[in-house]
């Protein structure tokens, strides 16, 4: 089958010199598409999720899907995607990549409980889904969203003051995004935010007073604290940078 | 009166032997192997399920119960030859080392129970072929002497895969029925080997669970307890990998909807329950109908479990079906009463 729209492909794979056995297979002569069979178990995650107070009682899940089939976010909300079956059932055997695809999705529980009420097995659903949540952002198996860079720009940008300086992170974080508007559009939208007392704090904004006794403490407090968050994580995953 | 004869000294036969003597009956017990116990003790059961009580436990109780009665004439080694109807109850010819020759009996209890299947027929499965794949009743007796080592190099291994339904539910081997006990066992086995092997992950391949009414509660202790681990999907073939050192099960994960390609260290085969050959022989030589399935089939299967609507001649334990232990132990007693009651007259 011809691969017509490549971008909706998963896993593609191509590279752009790559010769075998003598001959050259550049370029779209070698593009594949990898394999979906899946080769190994791995217990690492269901292991850490087990050792978490949320997230003990993981083990007692058996697939019914009576959390999935009364979940507010599935089926009030329609995310489909949002399955804590599913996602259950990917930390219980360790398929690490598929599950990494919903490190993003894992959060959008809003914590109504349903499912805790209804689990005939007695699983804590919506504490396990968050700590299968909390594995998946500890160790960063999972690409970085726009949502995760902005968290990471807004913690840089205080950080550097001691106060927000929102006009910056704006600037800082559009920029990364390679999302630019002209310049023209900025100012007069940054106008129209300071006129209307929605623009707080600017380049021009006082640094909080003594930051510079206080900023380490805190970058201290904050670095010890992920420390301790990845403590007991698995080895087989490198942890993912902090902020 | 003439001895009621009980056909089978597993826990079926014992049962019904040890019931009638109980009532004052006279009995012959005639067993084909030298052993008594069945099945069971033919393989060294090690914990039964679901209690997890030692096999022996309750396989001693049912032989002392047979050995220490008087009115029980006991023959290991032996079988029946040929049989002919007399106006009330059998001429039966029997052969072996001690006894042999015709004898009167007053009726007959047929407990002939089951074989396993042979597990090489799923030759997909490589069973015969690579020394660590082994078939759940040979499971039974490595945990039963803890030589939980792979038989290929005496390595513990790290992972172990329990495969179930292997020659059951199965059109291609001719045997669309249930086993019932197999999920039970495998699922005991598992927790057998995290009892003593914590170290060692397991896993259970199913296409369904079937621990059915109480034994349910062994099945939500080895996920809730044991931390035994069931990937829904049948595995389509064995093969070897890492130059003969893995298994690779080569299965789809109907739950991921993918195929999964997973190296184990060993793979034990629930291999199902088929009617035994001495089962099929007893039909044969008293002239009984089998159902499709080559078990006895009972004349009412819902009102008289054990009788087989021959007159004098009465059913027990797995040689009418799959079943545990406590329910061949119960109809080897209901067949006791009704034997009794026909030599009574
Ligand atoms: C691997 C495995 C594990 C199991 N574990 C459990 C468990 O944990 N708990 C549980 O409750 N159940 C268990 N079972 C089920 C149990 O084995 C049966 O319920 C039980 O053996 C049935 O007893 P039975 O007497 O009807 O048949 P059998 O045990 O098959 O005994 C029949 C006896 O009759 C003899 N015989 C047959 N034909 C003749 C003949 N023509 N002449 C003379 N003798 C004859 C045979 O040699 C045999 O000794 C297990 C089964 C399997 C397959
Ligand atoms: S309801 Fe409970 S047992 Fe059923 S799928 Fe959800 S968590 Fe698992
Ligand atoms: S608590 Fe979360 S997972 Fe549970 S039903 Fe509500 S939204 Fe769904
Ligand atoms: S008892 Fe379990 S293993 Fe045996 S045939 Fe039934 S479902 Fe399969």
């Amino acid at each position: 089958m011809p691969i017509v729209e490549k971008s909706l492909v998963e896993g593609l794979e191509r590279s752009e010199s790559l010769q075998v056995e003598g001959i050259d297979v550049s370029g779209d002569w070698n593009t594949f598409i990898a394999s979906r069979v899946h080769t190994d178990l791995d217990l690492s995650i269901v292991d850490w999720v087990r050792g978490q107070p949320q997230g003990a009682t993981i083990d007692r899940c058996w697939q019914c899907g009576t959390c999935t089939a009364g979940c507010c976010m599935h089926t009030d909300y329609g995310l489909e995607e949002f399955n804590p079956r599913y996602f259950i059932y990917l930390a219980q055997l360790g398929y690490d990549k598929e599950l990494a695809r919903y490190a993003q999705t894992v959060w959008r529980c809003v914590s109504c409980n349903k499912c805790v009420e209804r689990c005939p097995k007695g699983v804590k659903v919506e504490e396990v889904v968050h700590s299968i949540g909390t594995y998946l952002e500890l160790t960063g198996t999972a690409p970085k969203s726009p949502a995760d860079r902005f968290d990471e720009a807004y913690t840089r940008n205080l950080l550097a003051r001691g106060i927000l300086d929102e006009a910056g992170l704006f600037q800082t974080f559009e920029a990364g995004e390679g999302r630019t508007l002209p310049t023209g559009e900025k100012l007069r939208m940054g106008l129209r935010l300071l006129l209307t007392g929605r623009l707080h704090t600017g380049p021009l904004a006082k640094r909080t007073r003594g930051w510079g006794r206080l900023r380490p403490v805190l970058e201290r407090m904050l670095s010890e604290d992920l420390a301790r968050r990845r403590q007991d994580l698995p080895a087989r995953l490198p942890p993912k940078g902090g902020p | 009166m003439n001895p009621v004869l009980v056909l089978g000294g597993g826990p079926a036969g014992l049962s019904a032997a040890a019931e009638l003597a109980s009532l004052g009956a006279p009995v012959l017990l005639v067993e084909k192997e030298e052993y008594w116990g069945g099945n069971p003790r033919r393989w060294h059961y090690s914990l039964l399920a679901p209690d997890l009580l030692p096999a022996e436990e309750v396989l001693n109780p049912l032989v002392s119960r047979v050995e220490g009665a008087p009115l029980i004439e006991r023959h290991l080694r032996t079988t029946v030859s040929r049989v002919e109807p007399l106006s009330s109850g059998f001429r039966v010819e029997l052969k072996g080392p001690e006894t042999s020759g015709w004898r009167e009996v007053s009726s007959v209890v047929l407990a002939t129970g089951f074989d396993h299947f042979d597990s090489r027929r799923k030759y997909e499965y490589g069973y015969g072929r690579y020394p660590d794949v082994i078939d759940f009743k040979e499971f039974e007796g490595m945990i039963h002497d803890d030589r939980l080592t792979r038989p290929s190099d005496g390595a513990l291994p790290k992972r172990i895969a329990w495969l179930l339904c292997v020659g059951s539910r199965d059109v291609q081997v001719g045997n669309p029925w249930c086993c019932r006990m197999g999920c039970a066992v495998s699922i005991k086995q598992a927790v057998e080997v995290r009892q003593k092997h914590p170290e060692i992950d397991t896993y259970v391949y199913y296409m369904d669970i079937r621990t059915y009414g109480l034994w349910e509660d062994l099945y939500w202790k080895s996920m809730n307890e044991y931390g035994v681990k069931f990937i829904r999907g049948r595995i389509g073939q064995i093969t070897q990998a890492e130059g003969g050192k893995r298994l690779l099960a080569t299965g789809e994960d109907t739950i991921l909807s993918r195929p999964t390609e997973v190296p184990f260290d060993m793979i034990v085969l629930a291999s199902g329950m088929e009617p035994g050959t001495g089962t099929k022989e007893a039909a044969q030589l008293f002239g009984l109908p089998v159902g499709p399935e080559g078990f006895l089939t009972p004349k009412l299967s819902d009102l008289n479990p054990v009788e087989s609507g021959h007159p004098g001649i009465f059913l027990a334990g797995a040689a009418t079906g799959p079943k545990a232990i406590p329910d061949a132990v119960t109809e080897g007693m209901g067949a006791a009463l009704r034997a009794y009651k026909h030599a009574r007259g």
